[in-house]
């Protein structure tokens, strides 16, 4: 009896795991960073899958304590069975904001990019109103946004604008301007950040690709939308996915998308498809690098240029979190080690504490500080010249938390090109 | 990505095997999915705790079985891997213990008899400091102590199992129970909320204080749940023995193993800042053979399959949890070479009903050639640079024999010797 019953099932192995998948090891909750920091926080396990199973579409969404949650995806990393215990909870999270509504902070903290536009075209005045402590304490008061927080400096030129001023590159033909005549094109994915707050990034990000013979193309992008994914608010994330997969679904193939924000490049090569369940989107994916692992990809390759230029300078390297949900170990260090005269070390302390808007929320702030306190802690032991990390609210919150200075590995890189 | 050698898996034959071949001037990079397998584990070194699934008298030098072992059965995976890879592999594992700033306790000569947290007796050779005054060989009295709203670890149950098998006379086991401050009966915790605030001085101070108002006669020694800190284990454990007054030992509790998490991040870490690389999050599956030879694995990473292009790969994995075997309804398959490596015409056969008897599926795993590689059913190996190690060889139980560790040892050794002629 039992034979023919279980003999009507298929024998081919379940590969998306579904919420069944979950043994209850537990295995989420050892490493959640906000479990770590609270125990008003119940964990990943117990608010992914296990909540999940009592979860119906029909009935109203419990949301309690979901907004703890960080978004850090630690959780999925660490799953031995690849529950999607993220998925669950910001897709509950999601559903309770659309029955409830969400909170004028966490709608503007999701429409980052509006946000960051109207800080560059005001950049003079927003700067100065960002570092106001009046100004500060009625954002704490009207927005939620914590008055101890450091906001990130605006600036004027975009860099889309700087691109298309600047730029060398004959925009989608043609060889690059380097010494190697390669026939490598690449569209940079440059992200809000880039764009609005750290140009200069993505001019090294440029510079680099050029100076190993690979054109850059910018094409028209959207944000990736983990803003608004973090913030309740998915169906404004897939309107900004689906713009962005139809765009970069529509480059000539053998382009390769580059990004070197980890969030967005993750967004892109992973979040799309599976959370956002964009159609196009597993095409994209399967074309997207971060950009330290399109370098490394290039060196392996026998085509990166070598020819540095000694940095003489002791570095600590923050691993984002999710970079580990990118799966492909830690090419930024393989990278720089390359470089004479580099001295890089790992800070191994876990979760920085910050993920994105999550340590900017007045009722947040003080849980991202401590998350991230292990990390402070390590940072001021070690003494450094710098912080590395891909991240770029990773090292908003490490030069907060630790006082260091911090920046992307490819400034380092771009240094010993002569492009610092 | 390119690499020397590449190691699958996180528990114990992947650290030895990674340990090895880097002690060899090698470059390997290890790769694994999810949390180490050694969370999931006791994460002691059992080398041989019975000689096979119906002995009910423990082995008591672990060497000297392992050696009749592999004279009674010359296809076990101790006598392929040799006596040789488990003395040498031991000895580098013990040096690499005491390398990272581990206090660990025992020899390849004698087994330990250590209560488990039902209380039977369970043989172990390599233990942490922490666990070792928990010895049965030893005749002093017993107190289990479990904490209010921990179920974890039942101390009466303990107790009153233990007392029937080792009993030293009257009241030579008891049970206690006390409270903890911060943990009332309304919070949800695990071993490793608890293992946290045990490193914390003064909470440690305050129980040591209210254990110590419960066990009134000396000579007693206290047994408690694995929970005496998430990282600094013999610091916290001696520190809070003195301050109870009495020899205090641990005893490993459900998952997630303190033990366990103790032991892997510390190692990793030690590795990982010796320069090896390491790879998580990220499941392999998929062997590319050609000409005899495995080209490259896959990773799955986010957005496409990453390749690992090594020399050699060792196969490192334990079982279906983390991602060694694949179990369908009917049939379990390894997930590099699809090879049906066990079939069930009724699912239920895979199983004893029984918790507590040997498991059928257990003993799945790849059958091996005398090399360690994985083989057809030919014998014939599937790839001349692929080596398989711990819990994921075919042809024995690593939980009913309690040989997990040493298995791991000796075949993670031989494994990465293997890998480094290939």
């Amino acid at each position: 009896m039992i034979t023919e019953e279980i003999g009507t099932f298929s024998d081919t192995v379940e590969e998306a795991a579904p919420v069944e998948a979950c043994t209850k090891c537990t295995a989420c909750n050892t490493v959640c960073p906000v479990a770590r920091s609270t125990e008003i926080f119940r964990g990943p396990k117990f608010l992914g899958p296990e909540s999940e199973r009592y979860r119906s579409q029909p009935e109203a969404a419990v949301t309690a304590g979901l907004d703890l949650c960080s978004g850090c995806k630690l959780c999925e990393v660490t799953c031995p069975s690849q529950v999607t215990i993220q998925e669950y909870i910001r897709r509950a999270q999601n559903k309770g904001a659309e029955e409830k509504g969400r909170t004028l902070r966490d709608w503007v903290l999701g429409h980052t990019r509006l946000l960051s536009r109207f800080g560059s075209m005001t950049a003079p005045l927003a700067n100065f109103g960002n570092r106001n402590p009046l100004v500060r304490l009625v954002m704490e008061r009207v927005l939620g946004i914590h008055h101890k927080r450091p906001l990130p400096r605006y600036q004027w030129l975009t860099f889309e604008r700087w691109f298309k001023r600047n730029s060398l590159s004959p925009r989608g033909g043609g060889s690059g301007r380097g010494g190697l005549a390669t026939h490598r094109t690449v569209a940079y994915f440059y992200g809000c950040w880039v764009n609005y707050n750290e140009r200069r990034l993505g001019e090294q990000v440029v510079a680099i690709l050029e100076r190993n013979g690979i054109d850059v193309i910018v094409p028209k992008q959207q944000c990736c939308g983990i803003p608004a994914v973090v913030n309740a608010n998915m169906d404004l994330a897939r309107k900004y996915g689906v713009e962005n997969v139809r765009r970069l679904n529509g480059l000539p193939p053998g382009v390769d998308i580059i990004a070197s924000s980890t969030s967005c490049g993750l967004m892109l090569k992973h979040d799309y498809s599976h959370l956002l369940d964009i159609p196009g989107a597993e095409q994209v994916g399967a074309r997207v690098y971060d950009i330290c692992e399109y370098l490394w990809m290039l060196h392996e390759a026998g085509e990166l240029n070598l020819d540095f230029q000694p940095v003489t300078t002791r570095l600590l390297y923050h691993a984002p979190c999710h970079l580990k949900s990118h799966g492909i170990g830690y090419p930024a260090m393989r990278l720089l080690r390359l470089i004479p005269g580099v001295q890089l070390e790992e800070v191994d302390e876990g979760c920085c504490g910050i993920s994105g808007t999550f340590g900017v929320k007045v009722e947040k702030y003080d849980l991202s500080m401590k998350i991230g306190s292990r990390l402070f802690a390590a940072v001021k032991a070690a003494g450094s010249d710098a912080v590395l990390a891909d991240c770029e609210t990773c090292r908003m919150q490490v030069e907060h938390g630790a006082g260091a200075h911090s920046a992307h590995p490819i400034d380092i890189l771009a240094r010993a090109y002569g492009h610092g | 990505m390119k690499a020397d050698i590449a190691v699958v898996g996180s528990g114990l034959a992947a650290l030895v095997a990674t340990r090895t071949l880097q002690q060899a001037g090698r470059n390997p990079v290890l790769i694994w999915p999810g949390l180490s397998s050694l969370y999931f584990t006791y994460a002691t070194v059992d080398v041989l705790g019975y000689s096979d699934l119906t002995a009910t008298q423990p082995v008591e030098q672990p060497e000297a079985g392992v050696a009749q072992l592999i004279a009674d059965h010359p296809d076990h995976p101790y006598a392929v891997a040799g006596l040789d890879a488990l003395r040498s592999g031991t000895t580098l594992l013990i040096e690499w213990l005491r390398a990272a700033g581990f206090s660990w306790q025992g020899s390849l000569a004698h087994n330990l008899l250590l209560p488990t947290a039902i209380g039977t007796p369970k043989p172990s050779c390599l233990v942490p400091d922490s666990m070792a005054p928990g010895d049965l060989r030893r005749d002093e009295p017993i107190v289990f102590c479990g904490f209010h709203g921990y179920e974890d670890f039942v101390p009466e149950l303990a107790a009153s199992n233990l007392s029937r098998s080792w009993g030293r006379g009257e009241g030579s086991v008891r049970a206690i129970r006390v409270s903890l401050p911060g943990f009332d009966a309304s919070r949800l915790f695990t071993s490793i909320d608890l293992a946290r605030s045990f490193e914390d001085k003064a909470f440690r101070q305050e129980v040591a204080s209210r254990i110590r108002r419960e066990i009134s006669v000396d000579g007693h020694r206290l047994g408690v749940p694995a929970v005496l800190g998430l990282t600094h284990d013999s610091d916290i454990h001696s520190s809070f023995a003195t301050q109870v007054g009495h020899p205090v030992f641990e005893i490993p509790t459900l998952p997630p193993s303190v033990l366990g998490l103790r032991l892997f991040d510390r190692l990793r870490k030690h590795i990982q800042e010796s320069g090896v690389e390491m790879i998580w999050a990220a499941p392999a599956h998929e062997a590319e053979v050609s000409d005899g030879r495995c080209r490259r694995i896959f990773l799955k990473s986010a957005g496409r399959e990453q390749p690992i292009d090594a020399r050699a790969y060792v196969l490192a994995l334990e079982d279906t949890v983390d991602g060694a075997l694949r179990a369908g309804v009917h049939t379990v398959v390894d997930p590099f070479f699809h090879q049906s490596l066990a079939h069930h015409a009724v699912p239920t056969e895979r199983t004893d009903e029984s918790l507590f008897k040997p498991q059928p599926f257990a003993s799945i795993g790849y059958p091996v050639t005398d090399r360690l590689q994985p083989s057809d059913d030919a014998g014939r190996p599937l790839a001349g640079n692929v080596f398989v190690a711990g819990g994921a060889i075919a042809g024995y139980d690593p939980v009913g024999t309690k040989s997990r560790g040493g298995l791991a040892i000796a075949t993670g050794y031989r494994a990465a010797k293997e890998a480094m002629a290939a």
